[in-house]
């Protein structure tokens, strides 16, 4: 008989929102199932119960008929479960080895660790997988797809029969993503019972064989991947048609003045990088991760130093010190990582809205506090930020309206944003929100803000972006408009063997 | 969009457990001893209050900011002891209170720069810093320390209605003060932002490094001041005076709810933290328990405090995550 995952009557509530109600999931050995819906609705809550994180407030699972009733991660480990979240949970300055048996390690009789018997296993299971990983390695020196293949075989090696995966592509370049397909391939012929949560269309018709759709916590549907359509999985996320995504924007047809010439820069990731775009206009980069888009966005924002080149801005050569004079040009950066990098997460909606324009709150040196929440109350309506409160602490947010709020900062009366720098917007968030996202980003170029647009999804960049620039290894590999690019072009480009 | 009720803003006051904890202590040494509501007595935690107060509240914003000042103390004796040379020195009083002020200010640019240009984290550098200056003051004091006397002494000795003392007075109106620039001023707000999360704040356009300067600068200011009024307040700057000053200051401010680990925190529960702890200490005193148990009861204090705390935060949350199952089911 098949493995099988029965989970019945699952709820758990937080302050303020029903994260589950009633779930019920059923999952086979031998084949993956997807775990589909729209931030909040209950997907990361199931994982984390799974992995012992929390606990459900009533509801029970069952691997193979035996109920399970563990509270921490070590119990889930034991049970046979392993979930493999978006941030790794690996320890970096250790060796691959180590990582993949930590917890096991290997003893000679003397009660040491029996090193070369570690590094036998861990050969034996790289090659398992058809990998190619040095066991001694640190695992802070590997890209963050082979840090997640270690992740996948420490599952492996701890026996787990359920493996559950949190939008594991999610900081994947498209080639790494085809290797981590190969190893779920792999773990999917073992028999194991497969989890797979992805916002990610193409891959749940890829490479899982069933759906099951949560809304608002609650079942909103389940199918055979093989007899459903898209169009059927997203009226069931979102309880509504939102037809083909990119076909109904209302987009910018008039570009204005010339915004921004890049000549020549050069960082120590970018190499004579030179574009230049309109008001109006919305160019994408695509490539690969680490290509140097980031770097460049960084640049462009003077959050890193420069070496060489010369940015024009609105007609005039600039020389930003810090990204405090960037933005009192007019240009704002979402930055790709929004937890480091763009919120304050300990801290309320209101006081991260406000932040760039504290100095503009100013009435006789104090801060005008009815203002400021004005500022946060209307993001919260202009962007339908859901939320009970402003004065709700970022860190409750889901990724969507975290997003949302870093949107309302720079885009609210007290700024002048001329250059929106968006650094994978969509990243993590779902498909109804993206939909919104994306109208937002064409919103911006009709009311003359240049956006740049930095993507690792090639379909919404090819169909967002009027121009799209290809990055490889610090350089700008080709130039495509909005209809010449497609997936194949653009990865052509990408993947581009120097010479 | 409407505020959060009442009731929750109340329920997620950190200080109020700390509020009432200094109040039941207030009240036992009362019970036990009468004479801890005297006249003296009050004016003894008030006086003991003043130095270390002075020293949360620099230390509080540092916190706030992600930053510490083991020297603290230190900073503030030297600023004492400048103080008194430049008064043996024949120099006006305004001039030497000056002179002190300025040293904080040197003390707090030297931290902020090797924090901010070198990167050395500010734990370790104001430990160097604080054996430095403790080793300079014996050195040019002789080991003896300089005696003050005359108009000065005014500024230590003398009390509001005979009860509050003068550096009380002016601990208290630092505190309003910066109670009121951490609230409502731009710069208060970038000290929680960049306390929170410096590298967003920094592509917010808060400068992390001139913010850092300034609150190194601000504190190394406010442990001048303090160690100018405690000279006063002792007639003598001592090299040995304020030794656990930095460590009494941070578990005053720890105590009252300022984060260890940056972005949070207040005036108001530094102010709570101050008085439970200096309320707590006068109190062993008052019922005769011997100077060595004296100290591990007021670690015994910190660590205990800190544990209810923890204990009540999550108690808090599991009433709330209560409330709202409640009010799903309706």
């Amino acid at each position: 008989m098949e493995h099988q995952l029965l989970i019945q009557g699952l709820s758990k509530s937080f302050p303020g929102v029903k994260a589950l109600d009633d779930v019920f999931i059923k999952a086979e050995g031998g084949r993956v199932t997807a775990l589909m819906g729209e931030n909040g609705a209950g997907k990361s809550t199931l994982l984390k119960i799974l992995a012992g994180d929390i606990e459900a407030d009533e509801g029970s699972f069952s691997i193979d008929g035996q109920a399970q009733t563990y509270k921490t991660p070590l119990g889930a480990i034991s049970a046979g479960v392993s979930v493999i979240y978006q941030e790794r949970q690996l320890m970096p300055s250790l060796s691959v080895m180590e990582n993949i048996f930590a917890g096991k390690l290997p003893k000679n009789r003397l009660g040491m660790i029996d090193y070369s018997r570690l590094r036998q296993d861990t050969e034996d299971i790289i090659a398992k997988f058809g990998l190619a990983i040095d066991p001694r390695a640190s695992v802070g020196s590997l890209s963050i797809a082979y840090q997640q293949m270690v992740e996948i075989m420490k599952a492996y090696r701890r026996d787990s029969l359920v493996i559950a995966f949190d939008e594991p592509t999610a900081s994947l370049a498209e080639a790494e993503i085809s290797i981590l397909f190969g190893l779920i391939e792999r773990l999917r012929e073992a028999g194991k019972i497969i989890l797979y949560v992805s916002h990610r269309m193409s891959e749940i018709f890829q490479t899982t064989d069933d759906v099951i759709v949560l809304k608002d916590g609650k079942n909103a549907g389940a199918f055979m991947t093989s007899a459903v359509s898209e169009t059927e999985l997203i009226r069931a996320m979102v309880g509504r048609d939102i037809g083909n995504t990119y076909a109904g924007l209302d987009r910018n047809t008039e570009l204005g003045a010339e915004l921004l010439t890049v000549r020549d820069l050069e960082t120590d990731k970018l190499q004579r990088v030179s574009f230049s775009m309109r008001q109006g206009e919305i160019i994408g980069f695509a490539g690969l991760v680490g290509a140097g888009r980031t770097e460049l966005a960084r640049a462009i924002f003077a959050a890193d130093g420069i070496k060489g080149g010369e940015i024009i801005f609105g007609g005039e050569p600039v020389r930003f010190r810090s990204p405090k004079d960037a933005i009192n040009a007019g240009i704002a950066l979402c930055p790709e990582d929004r937890k480091e990098q763009g919120l304050v997460l300990s801290h309320s909606i209101t006081k991260n809205i406000s932040i760039p324009v504290l100095d503009k709150l100013l009435k006789a040196r104090f801060l005008q506090t009815a203002e400021e929440e004005k500022l946060a109350d209307e993001a919260v309506r202009k962007y339908d930020i859901r939320t009970p409160s402003v004065d709700k602490r970022v860190v409750e947010l889901s990724g969507g309206n975290q997003q949302k709020v870093i949107l309302g900062r720079w885009t609210n009366e007290k700024m002048n944003t001329k250059l929106l720098i968006l650094d994978e917007p969509t990243k993590g968030i779902d498909v109804g929100t993206k939909a919104e996202i994306y109208q937002r980003i064409c919103d911006f170029a009709k009311a003359g803000i240049g956006v740049i647009f930095i993507s690792s999804e090639l379909t919404e960049v090819i169909n967002i972006a009027d121009t799209i620039y290809v990055m490889r290894s610090g350089k700008i590999t080709g130039k495509l408009s909005r209809g010449e690019a497609t997936e194949e072009s653009v990865l052509a480009l990408a993947m581009k063997a120097d010479g | 969009m409407k505020k959060q009720s009442a009731l929750t803003a109340i329920l997620k006051a950190k200080s109020l457990t700390l509020t009432v904890a200094a109040a039941v202590v207030i009240l036992f040494f009362y019970i036990m001893n009468r004479e801890f509501l005297s006249g003296n007595s009050i004016r003894s935690i008030m006086n003991a209050m003043s130095l270390s107060g002075m020293l949360a509240v620099g230390i509080s914003i540092l916190l706030i900011g992600g930053e510490i000042d083991l020297a603290t103390g230190a900073e503030a004796m030297f600023g004492g002891v400048v103080c008194a040379a430049a008064l043996a020195a024949g120099m006006p009083i305004p001039v030497a209170i000056i002179a002190a002020i300025l040293f904080g200010a040197v003390a707090g640019l030297i931290n902020a720069f090797f924090v901010n240009v070198l990167n050395i984290m500010s734990f370790i550098v104001t430990i160097g810093m604080s054996s430095i200056y403790t080793g300079l003051a014996y050195y040019l004091t002789n080991a003896k320390g300089i005696n003050v006397s005359g108009a000065f002494l005014k500024l230590g000795t003398t009390a509001l209605f005979g009860i509050i003392p003068t550096p009380f007075i002016v601990m208290a109106v630092f505190l309003v003060i910066y109670a009121f620039i951490l609230r409502y001023t731009d710069i208060g707000r970038a000290v929680y932002m960049i306390g929170g999360n410096r590298a967003a704040a920094r592509l917010t356009g808060v400068n992390p490094k001139r913010v850092t300067t300034i609150v190194f600068v601000n504190n190394g200011v406010i442990a001048a001041i303090g160690g100018v009024l405690l000279t006063a307040r002792m007639h003598v700057a001592n090299p040995g005076a304020a030794a656990s000053g930095a460590l009494d200051a941070i578990a005053a401010s720890v105590l009252g709810g300022v984060s260890f680990a940056g972005g949070a925190g207040g005036m108001g529960g530094c102010f709570i933290g101050l008085l439970l702890l200096n309320a707590f200490i006068n109190g062993l005193m008052a019922v005769n328990l011997p100077t060595y148990f004296q100290l591990v009861a007021q670690g015994a204090l910190l660590i205990i405090a800190l544990s209810v705390e923890y204990f009540n935060a999550r108690g808090r949350q599991k009433r709330v995550a209560a409330e709202a199952r409640e009010l799903m089911k309706k």
